[in-house]
């Protein structure tokens, strides 16, 4: 029998008191997909790290090609043909897309930089694998997470490396960049790479991957074919309690309506919008990239400005000059980018939780710290957050906590609506659910919530109703009991148009104006 | 089975001793200044050293932690010392009294908080520009007013005498510096503007997806910066009884230095007033006994210099280690 490609045997790791990692095995065969799957918190992110080099585990063994390391870095891992494309690893925005690519393998002709045959090379390269056209020249900063991650993945690529880490790939991709990926992935592997793939997304582990190691809690609780074992048999083990009722909705008889726009347009991002938010009611949105949704829902957080049409706000007009105001009009928002603008991540659970409504713990120009640690062990308890406690940083948390606490900065303030954007990305199963039961809780006590989500199916489980964008115009409006994923997705991509008409009901007036 | 080791223990042993480091070298420099420098401990050399160079330093650095804590810089702090010292001495001068002198002083400290201001909140110009380019109008408009930096003494009639003012036994100057330190120490740490300024400093975005108006925060901490100056410039035309144009400029690398030790050494690596004082007294201890045993002022400058980098060394050092997830 031959050695695996890679085998990291009885890894333990602790951080203080708790046991990230306890005796964890992972043993991927050369030329194989291997899927790792789990909770976050589950460990997996730490055994990615202790493989990476950047953590060194308190025990266990490494052993690539049967050789065993050790006392390794960063450098030897990759020296050896382990490359890692990572969920959030940040390419410089001031560099080209020529530049990132080549970054420390730059082309050159002695010691001058070719970087107009790097821009060309560059975008060969993307062409030939993800048949992505950029302008020549473009900066990362222009390009969105999608094609940035596209980036990376080619970069990783560059280096001709043996094993290739995956590490939540396919979070900001849409369905036909996963599918390309995940079509890619296949490539790499018959030409005889060895992957170890992680996603949350359990049907890409299903259809991908050869084999996959579930983690729970810190150890290796199965290794399963995912072709002979189902992908609720797989969640199961993952969170060992029933997931049970995935989407928790309870049907709410919507009230009045709440937020409601007319005709709203802004630049060339999306144009007459019109849609009305009750209470009570959870609105789903979805679109792809570039659709306006994202753009739409940045308006009513007073982020993005429109330019025509109006807004009212419990039968007023109104108009959401910053964040601040929106807030103060009684608007939340859960943003994408968590660790950047849902959570600090170096601030306490308590400075996070209690920073949207700090005039509530406000006396005389002193905060009541008492008072802040009530309603944050309050929340804290509410929410179900695992943490130490209050003055735990937020970067301990696992990803799922930390949305919970994006989410629970507002719920302090009653806030009349509720953005979500991409509420799901990145946390798992388990942490997904209460997830969804908050959103479906806010509904029922009176909350108007709109979800921007690219899961299709989540949004056809919590929503009571959902819109589809498409170039930046309201494509279609369904009621989520009567849809399926394909119907959606049809919309979203504009498949639909001209080819299958009736598949999807699309509001005439609408394009009538465009 | 080989291990792949553990060497995370080390870490906080060697923090916990760098977060003790600055009192203990405070220790052993005083201990080692009252052996080399005879006088050193006496208490006409120990009152001087806090009246003529702790208070004023101390003063102006609490203003500039607050500018630290919200993610920016004061390079200005010298023009708003030397505006409230200039308004202080014309007004004492034009015959209008203490009573209209100590406002007059604080306003003028806080227009120049209010330019910076205007320039980082409403242009949106960094801090480190803005009051670089504060510093450099207010250096020049000094020039100009002074022909060329003569001084301005205060009338022997209207001498203010607020530096020999004591009261329950201790001089006015130190109640100043502990009713700044109060104010500005007790809202940075308990208050609501505190946690508003740690939010900006540390993570500006969500802060402002918090629905927090950035502008209105840096608005508040710029002027209150400037006004601890100010504050700083009344004392310090008090004391020398005159207005010596550009004095103020010799306070900001001190302070800096100071907030910066206080902020690296605390366990949150959160700017802070009472490390921001302990950064002032080390300052001041080693200038002092420098002084004593005789080298000159500029030798003084590179001893000072080199001990801040060295503390800030250790400590960064150390926080490297720290796990960087």
């Amino acid at each position: 029998m031959t050695a695996p490609a890679l085998h990291l045997q009885g890894i333990s790791k602790r951080f203080g008191v708790t046991r990230a990692l306890d005796e964890v095995d992972l043993r991927v065969e050369r030329g194989s997909i291997h899927g790792l799957v789990g909770e976050n918190g589950a460990g997996k992110s730490t055994l990615i790290k202790v493989l990476a080099g950047i953590h060194r585990a308190d025990s266990g063994t490494l052993a690539i090609d049967g050789q065993v390391l050790r006392g390794f870095g960063p450098r030897q891992i990759e020296a050896l043909g382990v490359h890692f494309i990572h969920q959030e690893r940040l390419l410089p925005g001031s560099f080209t897309v020529g530049e990132a690519l080549f970054f420390c393998h730059e082309l050159r002709y002695g010691p001058f930089l070719r970087r107009r045959a790097q821009d060309r090379e560059a975008a060969r390269l993307l062409r030939e694998y993800f048949a992505l056209e950029f302008p020549p020249g473009a900066l990362v900063s222009e390009l969105d997470s999608a094609q940035r991650q596209i980036l990376q993945i080619t970069r990783a690529l560059l280096a001709k490396p043996k094993i290739l880490v995956f590490d939540e790939p396919s979070v900001s991709l849409v369905k036909r960049e996963v599918d390309q990926l995940l079509a890619i992935i296949r490539g790499l592997r018959d030409q005889g790479l060895t992957i170890v793939y992680i996603s949350h997304y359990l049907q890409e582990i299903e259809s991908l991957c050869d084999r996959v190691t579930v983690l729970r809690n810190g150890r290796t609780v199965a290794v399963v074919d995912p072709r002979s074992t189902s992908t609720a048999q797989v969640a199961r083990l993952m969170v060992n309690r029933d997931v049970g009722e995935m989407y928790p909705k309870t049907v709410v008889t919507p009230g009045e309506v709440v937020l409601q726009l007319k005709g709203l347009g802004a630049g060339l991002a999306y144009r007459d919008i019109n849609l009305s938010l009750r209470r009570g009611e959870v609105v789903g949105l979805t679109g792809l990239v570039g659709s306006g949704a994202k753009e739409l829902l940045k308006s009513l957080f007073g982020l993005v400005q429109p330019e025509r049409g109006s807004v009212h706000l419990h039968g007023q007009v109104t108009r959401f000059k910053s964040p601040r105001d929106a807030v103060r009009k009684g608007i939340a928002l859960v943003p994408e980018e968590r660790r950047i603008h849902g959570v600090a991540p170096l601030l306490s659970v308590l400075e996070n939780l209690t920073l949207a409504g700090l005039s509530r713990f406000t006396r005389a120009c002193l905060l009541n710290a008492a008072d802040e640690a009530r309603e944050s062990d309050r929340l804290i308890a509410e929410l179900g957050i695992k943490t130490a406690g209050h003055d735990t940083a937020v970067r301990h948390l696992s990803g799922g906590n930390q949305q919970k606490v994006a989410l629970g900065k507002w719920l302090g303030r009653d806030c009349t609506v509720y953005l979500l954007d991409e509420p799901s990305v990145g946390i798992d199963i388990g942490a997904k659910v209460e997830i969804y039961r908050l959103i479906s809780r806010l509904a029922r006590q009176g909350a108007a919530v709109l979800v921007l989500s690219s899961d299709l199916p989540e949004l056809i489980g919590i929503s009571d109703r959902i819109l589809v964008m498409h170039r930046g115009a309201l494509a279609a409006e369904f009621d989520a009991g009567q849809v399926d994923s394909d119907r959606l997705l049809a919309c979203a991509t504009g498949a639909h148009e001209g080819t299958a008409p009736g598949l999807c009901p699309v509001r005439e007036t609408q394009h009538a104006l465009v | 089975m080989t291990t792949l080791a553990a060497t995370a223990v080390s870490r906080p042993l060697l923090s916990r001793l760098l977060r003790g480091i600055l009192p203990l070298l405070i220790v052993a420099i005083v201990a080692f200044f009252s052996v080399a420098a005879p006088g050193f401990l006496s208490l006409g050399n120990l009152s001087s050293l806090v009246l003529n160079n702790f208070v004023l330093l101390a003063i102006v650095a609490i203003g500039m932690t607050w500018a630290v804590a919200a993610g920016g810089i004061d390079l200005s702090v010298g023009t708003a010392v030397d505006f409230a010292s200039l308004a202080f001495v014309v007004l004492l001068n034009g015959g209008y009294g203490l009573v209209v002198a100590i406002p007059g002083a604080l306003v003028a400290g806080a227009l120049v908080g209010s330019f910076n201001a205007g320039l980082i909140a409403g242009l949106g110009i960094t801090p480190f520009l803005a009051t670089l380019g504060t510093l450099f109008i207010g250096t020049s408009v000094q020039q100009l007013l002074s022909d060329g930096g003569q001084p301005i003494y205060i009338a022997q009639p209207v001498l203010p005498g607020l530096t020999a003012v004591t009261w329950l036994g201790m001089p006015l100057p130190l109640w100043l510096v502990l009713a700044v330190a109060t104010v500005y120490g007790v809202i940075l740490a308990r208050g609501r503007l505190g946690r508003e300024i740690l939010a900006v400093g540390t993570q500006v975005q969500l802060a402002r997806y918090s629905g927090l108006s950035i502008r209105q925060i840096s608005l508040k901490v710029f002027i209150a910066s400037a006004l601890a100056c100010a504050v700083a410039g009344i004392v310090l035309s008090s004391t020398v009884n005159a207005y010596v144009p550009m004095s103020g400029n010799a306070f900001l690398i001190n302070a800096i230095g100071a907030v910066f030790m206080g902020t690296t050494l605390s366990r949150t690596g959160r700017a802070n007033i009472p490390g921001t004082l302990l950064g002032v007294l080390f300052i001041n201890v080693i200038a002092n006994g420098l002084l004593l045993i005789g080298w000159n002022f500029y030798w003084q400058q590179v001893a000072t210099g080199g001990l801040i980098l060295l503390v800030l060394a250790f400590s960064f050092a150390s926080r490297r280690q720290s796990p960087s997830y």
